[in-house]
């Protein structure tokens, strides 16, 4: 191999490959621009190799198997047998075969993959690190730098991860088996995930949480059923306490958690999964050479067209400020990939869902009736519930609602929120229905198709128009 | 915290202004409604307040600039709030993107949520192509929804009004919009009410309507929806305008002239005025243009052309010389047919034209018109003189038609009509050549090392640079050169 610097130039150099990237790369090289996307450790980035996409397999085979184990009242009888391994054996198959896809998408279009991880060496360069003895450098001159350079886990102090006590949201998504018991630090939506997966394959999970809620941020009515699930499910949720410090025992380990007046707690357990949130990434980048830095949040601030404070630097996904989720990184490298070719896109989306993949889920999208309010609105709400869903019925899994939020005056639609059977799918329609700029109207009057959980959501238009037909009006 | 200023729009429909001074510095501290910016849009100069009592953190702009209403001119940190947290309310304000800072912090002033305006994706992204600010757009769909229709009316209302970019050089003629809308008046002898039965509108046009005492059914309307007339608040605005200046004028007929020292009088922009001026200024800043000139020696041409005068005019027409210069022309493009071409930019392609319809651009009263004489190499002299002649006089009296405008592939231009030698004729955009002839004269020229006097046509060719190369319109031009000064090549043509 050669040591050495070797230049090429690009119109677009695209600095990591996960859902932010890998899409503003190929959009980029869609519209004609050459593109060259560098990427250090597994292009897919978090989402599809330790995030999103690994999480949602286990969720839905342990769901397959708990389903079946309780479904007595369908007149299903089965005991399945679970083998974590295998499971998790073709979780990564999943993974594979969607890593190996983008892969293939990103030559397809015409995108140059680079491995190696990018630092910035002036306003227009790149230096490409290669890893291992003696690979040496390249460089890479750029018209236009999209960073995408995502997140990782926050580590708390005393609680480094091991990969054998302290685990990572990424480290337990890779284990092949299933401790016994597991103490998961932080109830937020990647905690509860994982905890109601290990639950279902009969882990005993105690969670402890600082905060006195669990998936804070979300609206509580939306989070009680989750709640009630949980601890029908046997998972512990220990709330006010902050994990502070573990030790190794001979069973296992040891972990203890401090309320706010400085009472300790302690939890034997066999592993614990550290689960408080994520911290962008900007240190693998020498963001020095371009004089940008970081806010105290760790982002790189950006405009509506996804620029940093360097003109020709654009921050998309994780990195740039915003909730951090995969659809809104891929948006954003849409828009930066075509503000890059000069088109006039914009982040200038009304709303941006959310789902936690819960049990049950949990999704939103827009404005909540007070926010609707902060903003200046009257709002007309309406609200569906499950028990009501013919559909959700014959499911078996009738709990939970979908909620609208309108404008009383001209009947927008501004929000949704959502707990259910598939209320991350539910909410694509609502999504759709705010950026078009539809009316409780317009969606009560479209005909759902019967019987379906969608109905939930012209019913709830109907609700708040007044008019429900299954439920009662207000 | 920061507060972003966004130019605020400062008057009716107005889309951007040119910041003409700043009146602070960054670092300054200001003073709630202090003037930061005098500001010169197509109707006044505004001076633009600060909104806040805090210190000037950024100018956005330098003086000089034209500025889209809605944009950030100015970061303020606002007095007694601590500017550290001003990354945490930005990144919040990123987050909500469809909230910009100012109009939230600006919002308690307005009683209702103004802070949103209702329209599907495919609008928002066609109201930026069009360089449309949506949050000015009427909607006019399902409670007041901004539908593709709107925001292609606003961007087209924009056009046809003076307010959108004049070229440099006609600004002050376009600016002092109330003398113009006086003058209009005046020279039209104000709009006709229209006294119709129904009339649609938004209701923030009606409300102006009423707010002007101008009925509604007397406006005259700019457009249809769904067969009723529509009428858009600017036309309710020029109705008023011109009523008013109506009853004021003490002779509605002819236009006053004042001759006041450094006084001046103007006329508006608009119409085909202004349609040849957005097409001269597409056509000259999106082609890169150079010309060629070069000078044909047309002793024989112009006994030719007498000869055959005469013979034309037992057949009624009129032999000029410019059927000439179009055989010439023709048998140019063909040898060179790059000549005859049109650029296409997004297809990313050049389209070599397999037409040669060659456009003659016409002074009339009302402008330049270019009537076009399609295929071209498929006509005699005779032809083509009466052709030519024809469609001049339909030029002038306007009775031509848009098909006998269109089509063209190459053009000719004779501005040595007037007399002069050379000028730089600009191409009629997307074509990419453009021939200009001087005034055919007696002029010195060197034979043998001798000076004679010979008749002499100068010819100007303009070529778009980006298709056509130096060495390519040079070689032409001699082609062409050739023939008009031989004209019996002309024969084999
Ligand atoms: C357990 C878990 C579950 C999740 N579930 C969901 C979900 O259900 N829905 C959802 O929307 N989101 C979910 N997320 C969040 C989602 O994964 C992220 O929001 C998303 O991956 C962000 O995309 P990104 O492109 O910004 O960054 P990332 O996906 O983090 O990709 C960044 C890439 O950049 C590379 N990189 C970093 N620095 C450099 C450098 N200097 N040079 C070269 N390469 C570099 C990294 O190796 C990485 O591959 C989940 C996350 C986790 C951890």
């Amino acid at each position: 191999m050669v040591v050495g610097d070797v230049s090429t130039g690009t119109d677009v150099a695209v600095v990591g490959g996960g859902p932010g990237g890998y899409v503003a790369a190929i959009r980029a090289a869609q519209i004609g621009l050459d593109t060259t996307l560098v990427e250090m450790d597994a292009y897919g980035g978090t989402c599809l190799n330790y995030g999103c996409i690994p999480s949602k397999a286990m969720i839905t085979a342990t769901d397959v198997a708990h389903g079946a184990a309780n479904a007595e009242e369908m007149g299903v009888y089965a005991d399945p047998e679970v083998d974590v391994g295998e499971m998790v054996e073709w979780k990564d198959g999943v993974v594979d075969q969607l890593t190996g896809g983008v892969e293939k998408l990103c030559k397809a279009n015409g995108v140059n993959l680079m491995e190696g991880r990018a630092e910035f060496a002036g306003g227009d360069r790149l230096r490409v690190v290669h890893g291992g003895e003696g690979q040496g450098s390249e460089s890479i001159e750029f018209e236009h730098c999209i960073v995408a350079t995502g997140s990782r886990p926050i580590e708390i102090p005393g609680f480094e991860f091991d990969g054998e006590h302290v685990l990572s949201s990424r480290q337990a998504l890779a284990m092949d088996d299933v401790p016994e018991s597991m103490v998961v630090v932080g109830a937020g939506y990647i905690g509860m995930e994982i905890s109601t997966v290990l639950a279902k394959l009969g882990v005993d999970v105690t969670v402890v949480e600082m905060l006195d809620e669990m998936l804070a941020g979300y609206p509580e009515d939306l989070t009680r059923p989750v709640e009630s699930r949980a601890e029908a499910l046997g998972i512990e949720v220990e709330y006010g306490l902050a994990a502070d410090s573990w030790e190794e025992t001979d069973d296992g380990i040891v972990v203890t958690a401090e309320d706010g007046d400085g009472n300790t707690e302690s939890f034997e357990t066999e592993q614990v999964l550290v689960a408080v949130g994520r911290e962008p990434v900007t240190d693998t980048l020498n963001l020095d050479a371009i004089d940008l830095e970081p806010n105290e949040d760790g982002r790189l601030e950006t405009d509506r067209q996804a620029r940093t404070d360097v003109e020709n630097v654009f921050a998309i996904g994780d990195v740039a400020p915003g909730p951090m989720l995969a659809h809104k990184a891929s948006k954003e490298g849409q828009v930066a990939a075509e503000v890059a070719a000069g088109e006039p896109a914009a982040l200038d989306y009304q709303a941006v869902p959310a789902a936690v993949f819960t049990d049950p889920e949990i999704a939103t999208v827009g404005l909540t009736e007070d926010e609707a309010r902060e903003e200046g609105f009257e709002p007309a709400v309406g609200k569906f519930p499950f028990s009501a869903s013919g559909r959700a019925l014959t499911t078996g899994d009738s709990e939970g609602f979908v909620r609208v939020v309108a404008d009383e005056e001209s009947g927008f639609l501004l929000g949704a929120q959502i707990v259910g059977p598939e209320a991350s799918e539910l909410v694509a329609e609502l999504g759709l229905a705010i950026e078009m700029g539809a009316t409780l109207e317009d969606v009560a009057s479209t005909i759902h198709t019967h019987p379906t959980l969608a109905e939930a959501t012209m019913e709830a238009c109907e609700h708040a128009l007044g008019h429900a037909i299954h439920t009662l009006n207000r | 915290m920061a507060r972003e200023f966004k130019l605020p729009d400062v008057g009716e429909g107005v889309a951007e202004g040119e910041i003409v001074d700043w009146l602070v510095s960054e670092g300054d501290t200001v003073a709630e409604d202090q003037p930061v910016a005098e500001v010169e849009t197509d109707k006044a100069v505004v001076e633009v307040p600060s909104p806040v009592n805090g210190t000037v953190r950024t100018l956005h702009f330098d003086a000089g600039d034209v500025v889209p209403v809605g944009d950030v001119i100015v970061t303020f940190d606002v007095e007694g709030e601590a500017p550290e947290e001003e990354s945490d309310e930005e990144a919040e304000a990123a987050e909500e993107t469809a909230e910009p800072a100012t109009e939230s912090a600006s919002k308690s002033a307005t009683e209702k949520a103004s802070t949103r305006t209702f329209a599907p994706p495919s609008v928002r992204r066609l109201a930026r192509e069009l360089d449309v600010d949506l949050d000015s757009v009427e909607g006019t769909g399902p409670s007041g929804r901004v539908t593709e229709g709107d925001v292609r009316a606003a961007a087209e209302g924009d056009t046809t009004e003076p307010q959108d970019e004049p070229p440099e050089e006609d600004r002050e003629v376009a600016e002092p919009a109330g003398e113009q809308a006086a003058e209009h008046t005046g020279g039209a002898g104000g709009q006709e009410p229209a006294g119709r039965e129904k009339t649609l509108a938004a209701p923030a046009t009606r409300g102006l309507a009423k707010e002007l005492g101008v009925d509604i059914d007397d406006v005259p309307a700019v457009e249809e929806r769904d067969g009723e007339a529509f009428v858009t608040a600017e036309a309710v605005q020029e109705y008023a305008e011109g009523g008013v200046a109506a009853q004021g004028a003490p002779e509605a007929g002819a236009p006053q002239r004042e001759f006041v020292e450094g006084g001046e009088t103007t006329q508006p922009y608009r119409g085909v005025r202004r349609t040849i001026g957005e097409q001269m200024a597409e056509s000259k800043y999106t082609a890169p243009h150079v010309t060629h000139h070069d000078t044909a020696v047309i002793d024989d041409l112009v006994e030719t052309r007498a000869k055959l005068k005469e013979r034309a005019a037992e057949q009624d027409v009129k032999l000029t010389y410019l059927p000439f210069v179009i055989k010439a022309v023709v048998a140019g493009l063909e040898e060179y047919p790059v000549l005859n071409s049109e650029l296409r930019e997004e297809a990313g392609e050049i389209a070599l034209k397999q037409d040669y319809n060659i456009g003659i651009a016409v002074a009339t009263d009302h402008g330049l018109m270019v009537p076009v004489v399609k295929h071209a190499d498929q006509k005699s002299i005779v032809e083509l003189a009466e052709e030519v002649n024809e469609l001049a006089a339909k030029a002038r009296d306007r009775s031509i038609s848009r098909e006998e405008m269109q089509g063209g592939t190459f053009t000719i231009t004779n501005f040595g009509a007037v007399g002069g030698e050379y000028a730089t004729p600009i191409i009629n955009y997307p074509e990419t050549a453009i021939l200009g002839l001087g005034a055919i004269d007696e002029r010195p020229v060197a034979e043998d090392g001798e000076v004679r006097a010979a008749q002499t046509l100068p010819l100007s060719v303009s070529i778009d640079h980006r298709v056509i190369d130096g060495a390519e319109v040079g070689r032409f031009t001699n082609y062409v050169m050739e023939r008009l000064t031989d004209p019996e090549l002309l024969l084999l043509e």
